[in-house]
């Protein structure tokens, strides 16, 4: 029976690419959970995978401005539509991925905005007090007069992708490539194809190109120690820069040691608060009403950024009037965007249980996946994900701050002149960002993620010491 | 109870209960669920609304019921505040959304804690058992006085068909288990003692202090305590040091259990446990230097439950029935869960475990959503079931785990519907190497599970 049904199921293809070659081959059957779709990919050479440290990272010597350029021109590649790697790519993302096509095509759009000469350079520019490190051995002095010079040196990383946005895949590209690293990149098992086209069409650049030489996708199943066991070692890898938590960081931890460190991005949570100045005019709650859905529907509240507990500072009835309101902004969001997920059983259980506790609970919305609200006096146990958002009631805001923990990422706030006031006691509960309600999505370009500056971590800072001397 | 479930559920003692093809009590078994089903529509709030939901006043096949069915989820779906703040009165209420018979209000301020709080519903006549969940949460299974009484005699019934063994008060039990010290439990070990165990010695009692539901649930309390960061490192100590203690009562039980076993060797034994707790006995009295000629040829031994992941070597059940001399025929298999009151027995000649009349199949797809054909040879797919015996909750439930279900006669002879002694987990199955950057505090929590 069993292989009956997997006959069932449409197979597709992921090839690899490693530095500058495709590579085809069903060698691999592989299972994507999400749809319960399978794949196949070829054998990974490993051989291929690792770049000899006896060798210089191919990208040293490219001028950074060289490599942006090369970057710009992938990003309107990427865009253009009769690029047959990208169609190809989002036709198979949408045999394994859980997001309509729709969404599927604007996110690759949208991750491709990125790929901007200014958000480059300005991101570049945020991470090293001296980009020029990155180009070349600056000089520096010290108040002794000790000199010496310092290079923001090429390192080799592992990237463990997420599968839940191309922005990610696009984002971990330019990064590599700003970096001038020799990368490798693990895709996931719900996206092992958007990497992969997008190296295809930079490799349609120029196949000899050493940023196209520097780059490698492969799939693995995570935690097989077949591949990890004999890959993740200093000797091959400075840094496997990792997303995600649970199983996923526990099979990385254990191969981390002297000369292998993890630069993790961790799984997070968002929430929003909202201040009883929402209730100044029913105008003011309409309007809030539909920012905080904003934050809650970014990337259909796929992504960490997407608004999941709300806190209101409001007595029950108002509390109630927002929650009404709230709930229409998400079910007109996710009207239409198309998404018609249902909600997995598990969490269509739970919010049951809670319909039926009659005055502590209130629920908007059906669990059918088309938009739901729950208030409560507490955050609920579970993850509010699929277009649910928790309103939890609060009598001041200075009660919520003790929900805010260290999966805490964005937190949206309104009104805005209050955001002062709660910003540092946010920082030390653990959270990362604070933003304007309704603008979850947007960042300064070139501000820190996940409480760090990446790219000043992926690099290998050398110094050369060049003594006191004079001469 | 309606005539359809009474006459079903009345073949409890009847010799040739296994032994009815599916085609023959199909109707009754959809008659029975509709009576149960109008019975309790009223009283059960989660049954109420899920018929309204489906926009269904009566069952009228076996796909209706399918559309009633709870998931085994449906049992941790309380709030996990109402243990960690200590909402007893809330819990309660819960816990009254999937009850037949009306849980009483509860002054909070008079529990003392969580077996307290199962104590004075067992007063009022409601048996709360609880599960070690997999994921953390326990499921919280409501009972009737009237369901401890079925599984006592069920269990028993269930035993001696498909062990074959006739109790006779003649053997010496050895549970090699810390079992957890829940109602339904304790309701059937106590009439395997009544049924089995020779009044003239004492019961071998395991040297492990019982697992209350109190203590089942304290670990998921301080979990969520570490996840809001109010957990205090002197609470983390605690925890370490309560379970360390167990760990170490577990680990010496091991050589008291060996030398009590060993000691009564010459008596006809009945032998029962997980596989960990029996393996770690067995090797201990092999280390001994006793084996399988060293003890009465008619032992008969039962396991509860699958491996539940412990690591064992590849021949582990071998290696147990040949140290204590059970012979194939008197190796009794069980398939039953929490969320049942009845048992599924393993037949000798076929291997293959019995559905009874009254525990209507309901074999699903692996989403659970739709009913595969109740009909003709094996098939695979999600079991869930409709155990018509239940009182004091709802009857039918999805389970998270992956059988192979036949509508034809077994091997053994019995016509009635079987399922294959290779039922594994979902869960198990497939682990998940999917990464996304959205996630909760839970991977922020470390080693309390």
């Amino acid at each position: 029976m069993n292989a009956m049904t997997e006959l069932d199921v449409e197979t597709v293809s992921a090839p690899f690419f490693l530095r500058g070659v495709l590579v085809e081959g069903d060698d691999v059957i592989h299972r994507s959970r999400d749809l319960g779709v399978t794949f196949t990919t070829p054998k990974i050479d490993l051989n291929q995978a690792v770049f000899p440290r006896t060798e210089v990272p191919p990208l040293l010597n490219v001028p950074l401005a060289e490599i942006i350029d090369f970057l710009v021109e992938t990003g309107q590649r990427i865009q253009d539509s009769n690029n047959g790697f990208m169609q190809e790519c989002i036709d198979r993302m949408c045999s394994t991925h859980i997001l309509p096509r729709a969404v599927v095509e604007n996110q690759a759009r949208y991750a491709a905005t990125y790929l901007d000469k200014r958000k480059l350079m300005a991101e570049v520019e945020q991470n090293f007090p001296d980009p020029k490190a990155l180009d070349g051995w600056v000089p520096k002095q010290d108040f002794t007069g000790r000199k010496s010079f310092v290079r923001a040196f090429a390192p080799r990383l592992i990237h463990v992708l997420p599968g839940n946005s191309p922005g990610v895949a696009v984002k971990s590209i330019a990064q590599g490539a700003m970096v001038k690293a020799i990368n490798l990149f693990k895709m996931s098992s719900s996206d092992p194809f958007t990497m992969v086209a997008i190296l295809r069409t930079m490799a349609d650049i120029d196949p000899n190109h050493p940023i196209v030489q520097s780059m490698s996708a492969v799939y693995w199943r995570g935690g097989d120690e077949a591949t990890e066991q004999v890959l993740y070692r200093p000797q091959y890898f400075d840094k496997i820069v990792a997303w995600g938590g649970g199983d996923a960081i526990s099979n990385v931890v254990k191969y981390l040691g002297p000369g292998f460190q993890l630069v993790s991005f961790d799984p997070k949570t968002s929430i929003s608060m909202v201040g009883r100045e929402a209730f100044a005019s029913e105008e003011i709650l309409d309007t809030v009403a539909d920012l905080a859905s904003a934050d809650v529907m970014t990337l259909n509240q796929e992504a960490c950024v997407a608004s999941r507990f709300l806190y209101i500072e409001a007595d029950q009835e108002n509390a109630d009037r927002f929650g009404a309101k709230l709930h229409a902004c998400i079910a007109a969001r996710a009207a239409a965007s198309g998404d018609v997920r249902p909600l997995d059983m598990d969490l269509r259980e739970q919010v049951e249980a809670l319909m039926m506790m009659d005055d502590d609970y209130r629920v908007w919305g059906r669990p059918d996946g088309k938009g739901l609200v729950i208030r409560s006096d507490e955050p609920v146990d579970f993850h509010p994900i699929n277009k649910t958002a928790n309103l939890v009631r609060v009598d001041s805001l200075d009660d919520a701050v003790k929900h805010v923990n260290v999966a805490t990422q964005t937190v949206g706030f309104y009104p805005f002149d209050r955001m002062t006031d709660y910003r540092d006691r946010l920082a030390s509960g653990g959270a990362q960002r604070i933003v304007h309600l309704g603008e979850a999505g947007p960042s300064t370009i070139g501000n820190p993620h996940d409480a760090m500056y990446p790219l000043h971590r992926f690099v290998h800072w050398m110094a050369h010491e060049d003594g006191c001397g004079t001469g | 109870m309606g005539e359809a479930a009474e006459r079903l559920t009345g073949l409890r003692d009847a010799e040739d209960r296994y032994d009815i093809p599916f085609a023959d009590i199909r109707t009754a078994q959809v008659e029975a669920m509709n009576e149960r089903f109008q019975e309790r529509k009223d009283s059960i709030k989660l049954l109420g609304h899920r018929a309204r939901e489906a926009g269904l006043t009566e069952i009228c096949s076996h796909e209706d019921a399918v559309q009633l069915l709870f998931p085994h989820t449906a049992y941790k779906s309380y709030p996990e505040s109402f243990l960690t703040d200590q909402r007893w009165d809330r819990l309660g209420k819960w816990l009254d959304t999937v009850s037949s018979h009306r849980v009483p209000p509860q002054d909070p301020a008079r529990i003392a804690d969580m077996d307290d709080w199962v104590d004075k519903l067992q007063a009022s006549g409601h048996y709360v058992s609880c599960s070690s969940g997999t994921t953390g949460k326990s499921a919280m299974l409501v009972a009737s006085r009237q369901d401890m009484e079925w599984c006592k005699k069920e269990a028993v019934a269930a035993y001696a068909w498909g062990s074959g063994i006739t109790p006779a008060q003649d053997r010496r039990i050895f549970g090699l288990a810390a079992v957890a010290h829940v109602p339904r439990n304790l309701a059937t070990g106590e009439a395997y003692v009544a049924a089995l165990q020779d009044p003239k010695v004492e019961r071998f009692a395991y040297p492990v202090p019982p697992m209350t539901v109190g203590s089942l649930t304290a670990m998921v309390v301080l979990r969520k305590a570490i996840a809001e960061g109010t957990a205090k490192p002197g609470d983390i100590q605690k925890f370490e040091e309560t379970s360390a203690a167990r760990q170490k009562a577990v680990d010496d039980a091991v050589g008291i259990a060996a030398q009590a076993v060993v000691e009564a060797r010459a008596s006809k034994l009945h032998v029962t446990g997980l596989w960990l707790g029996l393996y770690s006995v067995a090797r201990a009295v092999r280390d001994m230097g006793y084996s399988a000629k060293d003890f009465h040829p008619e032992n008969s031994i039962y396991v509860g439950g699958g491996l539940k992941r412990a690591k064992l070597p590849d021949d582990y059940r071998e290696f147990v029935y040949e140290t204590f001399n059970i012979a194939p025929e008197r190796n009794y298999q069980n398939y039953s869960m929490q969320e049942l009151h009845s048992g599924m027995p393993r037949c000798r000649a076929g291997g293959r475990y019995h559905l009874p009349p009254w525990v209507v199949p309901l074999i699903l797809n692996k989403e659970g959503d739709t009913l595969l054909p109740i009909t003709g040879s094996e098939y695979e797919g999600r079991a869930a079931f409709f155990d018509l015996s239940i009182d004091g909750r709802w009857g039918g439930v999805i389970s998270g785990d992956k059988v192979s279900i036949d509508f034809s006669p077994c091997a053994c002879g019995n016509k009635g519907p079987t399922i294959r002694d290779t039922i594994v987990r979902y869960a198990d199955l497939e682990g998940d190497d999917k990464i996304g950057c959205a996630g909760t505090v839970d991977v922020y929590v470390r080693g309390v599970a």
